[in-house]
């Protein structure tokens, strides 16, 4: 476990030592500050188009911190060489794969704190209340979410050649789980046999990171998710991150490790 | 005298990257002993499976067949790699750390306590003269500053197996000249050294025993007073001899 | 010596460009017939704004619906139409909308049903100056595409109602100087002076200009929406019938019987009107709209 920590606490270093996390930041800011300073029809208490706008770019923000922070890790650390000092130590394969999906998720959940602090101040200075439970648990399903993509990434990380390909192909794949993946049993349902047989399958068997966007609860103040449901999308979360984790494993154990 | 790293009839074979030409044989049954408290050098021309033999006896290729060992544990076994040290030929670490944060983070795998390794952070900044620049970016350091950075993290474990890769490689003669005295140091200590050169000389005077591959294949395996003495050469000429150049 | 040259070029090919570009400028207008923009957003997006436009008017729509609204794979199922944004309960076109947002059904499968515990399932429409939450989707479609005159009457519609009557027309004369010929824009700022702002003069003004701007539409062959006609032939009547004018509003509402969908409510007025100008008490009429 120690291992594991101290290769995770690495990423998170190299995460607040690199610029893009910051660059991120400030541009959510400024636009939603911007945005905010806007009055439309001379009413300064129009609150949610803020929420919506500062949620959106959160989503975005954070996937790129996502995808971006753990596309370059293996990679990085083969053309680098920085992969063969440290499994000259007392270190697996399995738990350089553990460590850096731990370091790239607690990266991009201290990012999420970070972008969810800066919005609860932005909609509780508008709407003079803060559903503290509200944001804590879409930043909980949002984080919980991210873990799915970041173990995607890093399989995606240890398959393709170079980490833009790879981050390319994980930005398309994430963008379509989360606009179509739950809509693929309605798609099916219109095919001709076999192909909808195939679509169902796929519909069962991907990921579906839609159940974690619980953005317009948090817009248009709908009540919380029930915490039973919560819970269980986050053994979803588990099971899937594990999986794919497992999958990037068994490649990684028989990769050369020079590019 | 106790056995720190052996091989036994190592064998290994590579795809080569041409496909026509079938596989490529790195290693062919190879057959090495270390002792404890040994400075063993590894020579051979480049291509000889030097490298090879180092990447398996630290794990990073899997053998065909055949078998190595570190202190007697198979180095299948990450726990085989607890006691040791390595310094890559070409020293690459994370060019955002620090020489500190490098230190404590290889420290932190070995599961060497704060306190200790604090203390052995100190020690290790000191003796590769480091200290002024432990709080800089390795980023920013030159390429000796990282060769030494790289020695400070091979020993940080205080290691009873030090396994180097061409040590004295871009080094000026000073750099060559400290690193020298450290592989004598570890000796004195009774540490054992297994490094790979093409610094005969240095090779000479440094170690113990040597062995020259050549095309996969140990050549020549013994000590170097005893080996001088029997090619009635010293060690570059019968080096030459062994890889087949006349001059 | 070179880096200086390449720079005095470089500054001159800029100064050659901007002087085209003032000259050109003025002759660009004649190149082509779509409307001219000083706008950015225009500049920027081209044809694509239209899109956009509706991209943001549908937004406007999603937050009037608290986020419950149906997707691409629902449209089918679902309304197209955007008169429930200004129909009052109990309206046609309110309950028409009711039926068609009933796009969701049972779930198909454990992780669509799962999967609407995270989501908004309830059909629910702002209320209680809520409404205010749509404006900024509205506006910024009205910048991208100032011909679309729907966002200028919904908005103009909750503006009156949030009691911003001098937004509303502002907001109204804006969407007018965009689309000179629409009576609806005209319709809705007819209603804003009679109901809101009390001046029935100016909206008998404006609401007649309005007739003519649809008889001109229905002259072009441009077939404009009779229920249209319909609204503010009866608006109009109501107006003049407030005003003692009964033969103009009997007029007027035998207009509105030719383009209403349902001519007999209207009859029950029409016979009072013609009671009144006979001479007759007027009897209890029931109200249609």
């Amino acid at each position: 476990m120690n291992t594991i920590l101290a290769l995770a606490g690495v990423v998170i270093m190299e995460l607040y030592r690199r610029k893009d996390f910051y660059v991120l930041f400030v541009l959510t800011v400024l636009i939603t500050l911007v945005m905010a300073s806007l009055s439309f029809f001379h009413d300064t208490g129009i609150v949610r188009y803020v929420k919506e706008i500062a949620l959106l770019l959160i989503w975005v923000s954070a996937l790129v911190i996502a995808v971006g922070t753990t596309a370059r890790q293996i990679h990085a650390e083969r053309e680098n060489r920085t992969i063969f000092p440290l499994l000259a130590k007392p270190v697996t394969r399995g738990q350089v794969i553990v460590g850096k999906f731990l370091g790239c998720w607690l990266a991009c959940g201290l990012a999420l704190v970070v972008f969810y602090l800066f919005f609860g101040v932005i909609s509780g200075s508008r709407e003079h209340y803060w559903p503290v439970l509200s944001l804590f648990q879409a930043f909980w399903l949002q984080w919980v979410m991210l873990g799915i993509v970041v173990a995607f990434v890093l399989l995606g990380s240890v398959v393709f050649a170079a980490p833009s390909s790879n981050a390319t192909i994980s930005f398309i794949v994430v963008f379509g789980l989360l606009l179509l993946g739950g809509h693929l049993n309605q798609v099916a349902l219109q095919q001709p046999e076999p192909l909808r047989s195939v679509i169902y399958t796929i519909y069962f068997v991907i990921p579906h990171l839609e159940w974690y966007d619980v953005r317009d609860l948090v817009i248009y103040d709908w009540n919380r998710v029930p915490w039973v449901d919560c819970a269980l999308a986050t053994v979803y979360a588990g099971v899937y991150s594990a999986l794919l984790l497992f999958g990037a494993w068994l490649v990684f154990r028989r990769k050369a490790l020079n590019l | 005298m106790e056995t720190i790293v052996e091989t036994r009839n190592l064998r290994v074979e590579y795809r080569a990257r041409d496909a026509s030409s079938g596989k490529k044989l790195a290693l062919k049954d190879l057959n090495l002993k270390v002792g404890a408290g040994e400075v063993f050098g590894f020579l051979g021309p480049n291509g000889a499976g030097k490298t090879t033999t180092m990447n398996v006896l630290l794990g990073f290729v899997n053998a065909t067949s055949g078998a190595a060992f570190l202190f007697g544990v198979d180095v299948r076994e990450p726990i085989a790699r607890q006691r040791i040290g390595y310094l890559p030929e070409l020293t690459y670490y994370y060019k955002f750390l620090t020489a500190e944060e490098l230190l404590r983070f290889y420290a932190r795998i070995f599961g060497i306590p704060r306190a200790q390794a604090d203390q052995r952070i100190d020690q290790l900044l000191k003796l590769v003269e480091l200290e002024p620049a432990r709080r800089r970016p390795i980023k920013t350091y030159s390429k000796g500053m990282q060769q030494r950075v790289g020695l400070a993290q091979a020993l940080i474990n205080n290691p009873d197996l030090l396994i180097l890769d061409e040590p004295t490689s871009g080094l000026d003669p000073l750099g060559r000249m400290k690193v020298r005295e450290i592989i004598q140091r570890l000796k004195n200590e009774g540490k054992t050294v297994f490094f790979s050169s093409h610094e005969l000389g240095e090779v000479e005077t440094v170690c113990d025993r040597v062995a020259i591959i050549n095309q996969g294949e140990l050549k020549v395996e013994g000590r170097v007073a005893e080996l001088i003495e029997k090619h009635q050469a010293n060690l570059e000429r019968i080096f030459l001899n062994i890889i087949g150049y006349q001059t | 010596m070179s880096k200086l040259l390449s720079a005095l070029i470089l500054a001159l090919l800029l100064a050659g460009c901007f002087s085209l570009a003032t000259v050109l400028q003025q002759r660009a207008p004649h190149w082509s017939r779509r409307a001219q923009s000083d706008n950015v957003l225009k500049m920027v997006f081209g044809d694509g704004r239209r899109f956009l436009a509706d991209g943001f008017f549908r937004k406007a729509d999603v937050s009037f619906h608290s986020g419950f609204y149906p997707t691409i794979f629902d449209q089918a199922n679902a309304s197209q139409d955007t008169r429930h944004l200004t129909a009052k309960e109990g309206e046609p076109e309110a309950e028409e909308h009711e039926k068609q947002m009933n796009f969701l059904g049972p779930p198909r499968d454990w992780i669509e049903r799962f999967g609407r515990h995270f989501a908004v399932t309830t059909h629910t429409h702002l209320e209680g100056k809520n409404e205010r939450e749509i404006l900024p989707w509205l506006k910024v479609a009205a910048e991208l595409d100032p011909q679309k005159i729907e966002t200028y009457t919904v908005s103009a519609y909750w503006l009156r109602d949030l009691g911003k009557y001098k937004e509303a027309e502002a907001f109204l004369r804006e969407g007018m100087r965009n689309n000179p010929e629409s009576y609806e824009i005209l319709f809705e700022l007819g209603r804003l002076y009679s109901e809101n702002l009390h001046e029935p003069a100016r909206a008998r003004n404006v609401w007649e200009l309005a007739l003519r701007r649809w008889s001109d539409q229905q002259a072009a062959g441009k077939k404009p929406d009779l229920r249209d006609l319909d609204l503010i032939a009866v608006f109009l009547a109501r107006l003049e019938e407030n005003d003692g004018h009964p033969a103009r509003a009997l007029e007027l509402l035998h207009i509105a019987q030719k383009a209403s969908p349902n001519p007999q409510a209207l009859q029950p007025q029409i016979d009072d009107l013609k009671r009144q100008l006979a001479g007759q008490a007027p009897s209890p009429a029931p109200s249609s709209h």
